[in-house]
């Protein structure tokens, strides 16, 4: 299914979005407290920041400013790599960049239930990955940095509670592949790479189902 | 009732640092090695990780990671005229106990000791005179030299992943390094932590001022790193939670980050936990050690025998091991006789405090334990002491370990100690000041050192180790000579006032400087002034070594685990290529 809305995604995006930006941040700042989204984010990114989980796209809405902003860069300078979201991120300068970041931030959303919620022995391991972690695969609890209950620390580590599932593991599988890599000093890297498949599933399917009470 | 347990090849007593090295070497070459470690298993996961871990008041305040006092004290005097108490609360060092040892809770400061440093008393004699220093101070050479250690301390730096720039490689110049190091075989595994603000601030001004500074070797990664015994550590994060606290993030090198898996998973080790060693057991001619005896958790007394047995504890319990097991004459410091107990030296702290206005932010919390930047131009004999009246002197560094929210807020001299006052002085300055650590040597002086206590004992009925130190005036001129150097250097930086505080005495046992104990089993080529001959055998015992700082003759400007690091392999070569295949003396007497 992901497989099929990628590349109409891709093609959207590259037609007629990159416009849409421009005319819509126009060369001033946009208003950080604005409660709707920038029309060409929505269109994938959802009117209120809360991503489509069916085509991997994160939600963003009360994410770190800092985060957002650097992701935006990153994609800018090449180093997370994801052809959607460079085009976009080239087009805007530094200041738009920061603009929108600092809208997103101050957004919020509903959480949205994951269509199939995830069985009780993964989310048992997927809260002890993101707890305690593992010391036989000598990985450490995502929550270290990631904050209590994976909400977010707001200038270093992105939330993970009420994220989507789908998201996750795909951002995770991006890590361990090499094709996203701007974590300084491979911190993300060096800690996923120890995860197997079914233990990237338990602990995105655990931080999706957590959102309820984070947001 | 003791029971008797069946004879094994090497007991190893205290499973930190050294007994993890050792014990691993020991199993790997074929012997069956015992670790016996007083405190409890513990392992990065689940142990220590966060949040838990961060927590201040537990392990900063109350100090969750050290040796039990109320069961296992140590009591301190000044002076030997005075009566010893017991250190209720660890305050001034702060030996650890568990699996992984003091090193679990250490700040990854690792540093080698220079070439001079291993000849102190034939250096000093030969540049600057016989009667430099006073009768008192009882300094010495190692019996070991620095050519001798480079290969092991290289080794350990590559156990540890130690990332830091190399100053000087097989004689060469390297620029960005400490150009003052001994030659090194080769750069450090890993490139050199990234410069705090502060760091690049002192870095310009001790440049401006003709020094030479450069990154601190650090054992907090600067990225990822798998090891020769193939184990994998992770980068740092800047937590801010090196030293009292252990790492959530397997990037700080201890143990459990570097040599445990591989030492658990050989069939040759057992590890047993909760095990209190009593003492070594000799046979009737106390030339030979038979074992071990030892109470568990529950309180049952066992026997374990053994062949060879190392005594690898923080270097106070090594003093008190031997004294309790009645191996080596005690020193006695009225007549200058006996080894054991003799030559406790430890390092002689002082600070420089530079503040600044509202615009110049230093961020005291984004820190690691080691990521700051230093100069040796005072440290060890690298400066002309003709005409100074002392010996020694310590590194200089803008090192900001933490900005911890009990623990650090640097204030001015005349700031309230409490109150309004302070609580706005302490908002004013803590994202404003740079301090610089100024890490001193420390001279052996006759009447510094570790005996029996008389009076308490410790919850198996032993007596404890009992601690007789003050600062050498010697030590006290060389922190007044390097402080003025450094308050130069904060006035360099632009600082709007530049507070010195050179250590004073007396020594104070009730406020924090370092855990950096040395001495009392001290290595040497003559068994009238040292415990264990070069190789770290006892004189009197030969199947005891004795490994530990405990060895240092006197301490020298740097922080001791490196050295500690290369000992534990040069003792291991020792044992390997010699001990095993002929056990029996290495040095005649």
């Amino acid at each position: 299914m992901n497989a099929r809305i990628r590349p109409r995604l891709a093609f959207v995006a590259g037609c007629t979005l990159i416009a849409a930006v421009r005319a819509a941040l126009g060369s001033g700042a946009p208003a950080a407290n604005s409660d709707a989204a920038t029309p060409p984010c929505e269109a994938c990114h959802g009117a209120h920041g809360e991503g489509m989980a069916a085509a991997h796209v994160p939600r963003i809405a009360g994410q770190s400013a800092d985060y957002l902003k650097k992701q935006l860069d990153d994609y800018a300078q090449g180093s997370r790599d994801n052809p959607i979201m460079a085009n976009f991120a080239k087009a805007l300068t530094e200041p738009q960049r920061s603009a929108l970041a600092a809208r997103f931030a101050a957004m919020s959303a509903p959480f949205i239930a994951q269509s199939a919620p995830p069985g009780a022995a993964q989310l048992a391991r997927g809260h002890q990955l993101a707890f305690q972690g593992d010391e036989e695969e000598r990985v450490q609890a995502c929550n270290n940095c990631h904050g209590p209950d994976g909400v977010g620390l707001v200038h270093s580590a992105p939330y993970l509670a009420g994220q989507s599932a789908e998201y996750l593991a795909s951002a995770i599988k991006a890590f361990q592949q090499g094709t996203r890599k701007n974590d300084a000093g491979q911190l993300m890297r060096s800690v996923v790479e120890h995860l197997n498949e079914s233990d990237v599933e338990a602990v995105a399917g655990y931080y999706g189902n957590l959102g309820s009470a984070m947001h | 009732m003791v029971q008797r347990l069946k004879e094994v090849d090497v007991v190893v007593i205290g499973v930190g640092m050294v007994g993890s090295i050792v014990a691993k070497e020991l199993a790997a070459a074929g012997y069956k090695v015992v670790g016996l470690e007083r405190g409890e298993p513990r392992f990065t996961v689940p142990e220590f990780q966060s949040p838990a871990i961060h927590d201040e008041l537990r392990f900063d305040v109350r100090k969750a990671l050290m040796q039990d006092n109320t069961r296992e004290p140590v009591t301190f005097r000044n002076q030997g005229s005075q009566l010893a108490l017991p250190v209720r609360r660890w305050e001034s060092f702060l030996p650890g106990t568990g699996l992984g040892g003091s090193m679990v809770h250490w700040n990854g400061q690792t540093y080698r000791f220079q070439a001079t440093d291993f000849q102190l008393a034939t250096r000093t004699r030969e540049r600057y005179g016989k009667t430099f220093l006073g009768p008192d101070v009882t300094i010495q050479d190692w019996g070991v030299t620095y050519d001798d250690l480079e290969p092991h301390y290289d080794r350990f730096e590559y156990l540890l992943g130690t990332s830091g720039k190399a100053g000087n490689i097989k004689g060469k110049i390297q620029p960005g390094g400490d150009p003052h190091e001994s030659p090194r075989s080769r750069e450090y595994p890993t490139p050199p932590m990234k410069e705090h603000f502060s760091g690049a601030m002192f870095r310009k001004a001790a440049s401006s001022l003709g020094y030479h500074p450069f990154p601190q070797p650090s054992s907090n990664l600067s990225q990822p790193y798998t090891n020769p015994e193939g184990v994998k550590l992770n980068a740092c994060v800047f937590c801010g939670f090196c030293e009292r606290y252990a790492c959530e993030h397997y990037a700080k090198s201890v143990p459990q980050t570097v040599i445990l898996p591989v030492l658990l998973a050989n069939p040759n080790f057992e590890l047993r936990t909760g095990c209190q060693v009593q003492r070594i057991n000799l046979d009737s001619t106390k030339k030979q050690a038979t074992g071990v005896t030892y109470i568990d958790a529950v309180g049952r007394e066992f026997m374990q025998p053994a062949s060879l047995v190392i005594t690898s504890m923080f270097a106070i319990n090594n003093i008190r091991m031997l004294l309790l097991s009645g191996i080596g004459a005690p020193y006695d410091p009225a007549k200058g006789q006996g080894v054991v107990g003799r030559n406790y030296a430890y390092q002689t702290m002082s600070t420089v405090a530079s503040f600044f206005d509202e615009g110049i932010i230093v961020n005291p919390f984004m820190a690691s334990g080691a990521s700051g930047t230093l100069i040796n131009d005072f440290a060890g004999d690298n400066f002309d002491h003709s005409g100074l009246g002392f010996i020694g002197g310590a590194f200089i560094g803008a090192v900001n370990t933490n900005g911890r929210p009990i623990q650090y807020h640097p204030v001015p001299p005349g700031t309230p100690a409490w109150g309004k006052g302070w609580k706005q002085a302490v908002v004013k300055h803590y994202n404003h000041t740079v301090m610089f650590s100024l890490h001193g040597s420390s001279v052996a002086q006759r009447q510094n050192y570790c005996d029996l206590d008389p009076t308490y004992r410790d919850a198996w009925g032993q007596p404890v180790l009992r601690i007789t130190f003050d600062f050498p005036p010697n030590d006290l001129k060389m922190a007044a000579h390097v402080t003025a150097k450094a308050v130069d250097i904060g006035k360099a930086m632009g600082a709007k006032q530049v507070v010195g505080s050179p250590r004073t005495g007396p020594y104070t046992v009730t406020q924090y400087q370092t855990t950096h104990n040395t001495g009392g089993t001290v290595m040497g080529e003559n068994p009238k002034t040292s415990v264990v001959n070069r190789y770290l055998q006892s004189w009197d015992v030969p199947n005891v070594f004795v490994i530990g700082a405990s060895n240092y003759p006197q301490n020298a400007s740097w922080n001791p685990t490196g050295t500690l690091g290369a000992l534990t392999y040069w003792a291991i070569d020792a044992l390997k290529t010699k001990y095993l295949k002929h056990p029996g003396r290495l040095v005649s007497a």
